[in-house]
């Protein structure tokens, strides 16, 4: 026998002022990183503050060819991303940082650009095209 | 600080299981009390190790306590996501090995299969950081262990029937273990031809959605004496942790927290050739790719060489080293917090030679467990000693 449970749903609202600037970022084209004003210790994805320094951190756009680090391609589909077809995630080094995007047809050492983009459900992410 | 030795353990059949998440939790806490011989009055401390993203409740420790029967002796509850069996573990050894309590039980619990796949997978996929991974890309948790193999095939050449050996190996130990999900073996080609679930890793490759508890009672060495109980003893215990973002690893082909941990534990347990030292392993396999690059950060084989170290049976019955003898969080199931547990359950029952059909030879008497939370978010390793 099974009690089906009073439905809850779930939406968080996330405050992100402090990392706004990598959210509008997307919305024109731009990749940021930051990196602190003390120990020039890259971060990706940005946050405003160096955990270690406890200062500011300064934000850099992310530009130029990267390369495949790691792939997959996305068959069972989560709740959340219903309306799209199988994905595929890369993880891509630039320099001293890896950013994470959607792409298409990449295998491991490839070399790739990023650039941004809306989904078909409207959120701003980054995809990395291979070169 | 004080010898601690672990007394009882119970674990529950794993599956799809018809009972609440505190029904099933007693079934291990019942079959651990009844293997130590003690009674839940002599229990001083109990900690309550559940995930809890699955099931309908959602502050799961004090029912679970309540039912179990150690109200007013904690719970403490502790989360390390697939981990969390093993923070239990460490909770209740370090506050025997204090001196605080002399007798305390570590309980894992997960209810897996109160919601839909798509929603579990959702659920899964938040076990990294989910606003800049989950969110944005839809990250499963398979994504991540797919991601690492994807890595390591092109670097070394792993290949997909190597993975699918480690698959093919846990269903046949499963298949004589009565307490795991399930009990069919499969051949290489099955595994080969089932259907990708994130590239590379296919159906076969991914431990399955299960329920499942375990539980363990540890004890001080002061009081192993006094109340003449069967202990096996715990020798080493390490930890460590990783990044929340896989952007920010060192790498995709190993698990740098697996290597900490086992280095912290090889050192407190005098350990310097673990395959010579030890009789039998339990690695964290939720797929099978992660037991591939197990063999590798605990030093079993060189780095690079996971997939030929199971290509040669080296971690069959017979072959260096056992490892997942009762069929490992691939066949046997992976009830998150239930896991850690259960690997001190399985090494217990080898160390006393009580595995019956699954037994492996003992030389040492030495063995060790290692569960990792997250994608080597979180890495636990345990030596036991008889």
């Amino acid at each position: 026998m099974i009690i089906e449970s009073r439905e809850l749903p779930l939406k968080h609202n996330i405050s992100v002022k402090k990392t706004e600037k990598y959210w509008k970022g997307l919305e024109e084209g731009k990749i940021y990183k930051t990196v602190c004003k003390n120990c020039g210790k890259e971060y990706s994805p940005p946050q405003a503050e160096c955990t270690f320094c406890r200062c500011e951190t300064d934000w850099v756009e992310i530009s130029g060819v990267g390369v495949v680090e790691a792939f997959t391609t996305i068959h069972t589909i989560p709740k959340g991303f219903e309306w799209s077809e199988p994905y595929t995630i890369v993880i891509a080094r630039f320099g001293n940082v890896r950013v994470m995007g959607w792409g298409k047809n990449v295998k491991v050492g490839d070399k790739v650009r990023a650039y941004t983009a809306k989904d078909a459900a409207g959120v701003w992410k980054v995809y990395l095209e291979v070169v | 600080m004080r010898k601690v030795g672990v007394v009882g353990v119970g674990c529950s059949k794993f599956g799809n299981r018809e009972v609440t998440l505190q029904e099933l939790a007693f079934e291990a806490v019942y079959e651990a009390l009844n293997d130590a011989g003690l009674t839940q009055e002599e229990i001083e401390l109990s900690v309550v190790g559940c995930v809890g993203t699955r099931t309908y409740e959602f502050m799961p420790a004090v029912p679970v306590n309540e039912y179990c029967g150690f109200v007013g002796k904690g719970p403490i509850r502790v989360e390390a996501a697939c981990a969390t069996g093993s923070a239990a573990i460490y909770t209740a050894y370090t506050s025997i090995a204090s001196g605080i309590v002399d007798l305390a039980i570590a309980i894992g619990v997960e209810k897996m299969t109160e919601v839909d796949t798509a929603t579990s997978n959702a659920v899964g996929g938040r076990a990294g950081n989910y606003l800049w991974e989950f969110h944005q890309y839809g990250t499963t948790f398979p994504a991540y262990y797919a991601m690492h193999a994807s890595a390591h095939m092109a670097k070394f050449g792993t290949t997909e029937e190597q993975m699918a050996l480690v698959a093919v190996k846990a269903h046949r130990n499963a298949a004589k273990n009565p307490k795991a999900h399930f009990q069919k073996e499969v051949t290489v080609e099955t595994v080969l031809k089932s259907r990708y679930i994130a590239y590379p890793l296919k159906l076969f490759d991914c431990s399955p959605i299960s329920d499942g508890s375990a539980a363990a009672i540890l004890a001080s060495e002061e009081k192993i004496r006094e109340l003449n109980l069967d202990a096996v003893w715990i020798e080493g215990v390490g930890y460590s942790s990783d990044t929340s973002n896989m952007t920010r690893r060192e790498n995709f082909v190993g698990l740098k927290a697996s290597v900490q941990a086992s280095r912290m534990a090889y050192k407190m347990a005098k350990i310097e050739d673990p395959i010579k030292q030890l009789d039998i392993a339990t690695v964290h396999d939720c797929f099978t790719i992660a037991e591939i690059m197990a063999y590798e950060d605990l030093g079993f084989c060189r780095k690079g060489e996971g997939g030929k170290f199971a290509e040669r049976g080296e971690s069959d019955f017979g072959g260096k080293i056992p490892v997942n003898t009762f069929g490992g969080l691939k066949a046997k199931g992976h009830p998150l917090a239930a896991t850690g547990i259960a690997m001190i359950y399985e090494v217990t029952k080898q160390l006393r030679e009580e595995a019956g059909a699954l037994q492996v030879d003992l030389k040492n008497y030495r063995g060790l467990t290692h569960n990792v939370g997250g994608t080597g978010h979180f890495a636990w390793v345990f030596i036991l000693k008889r």
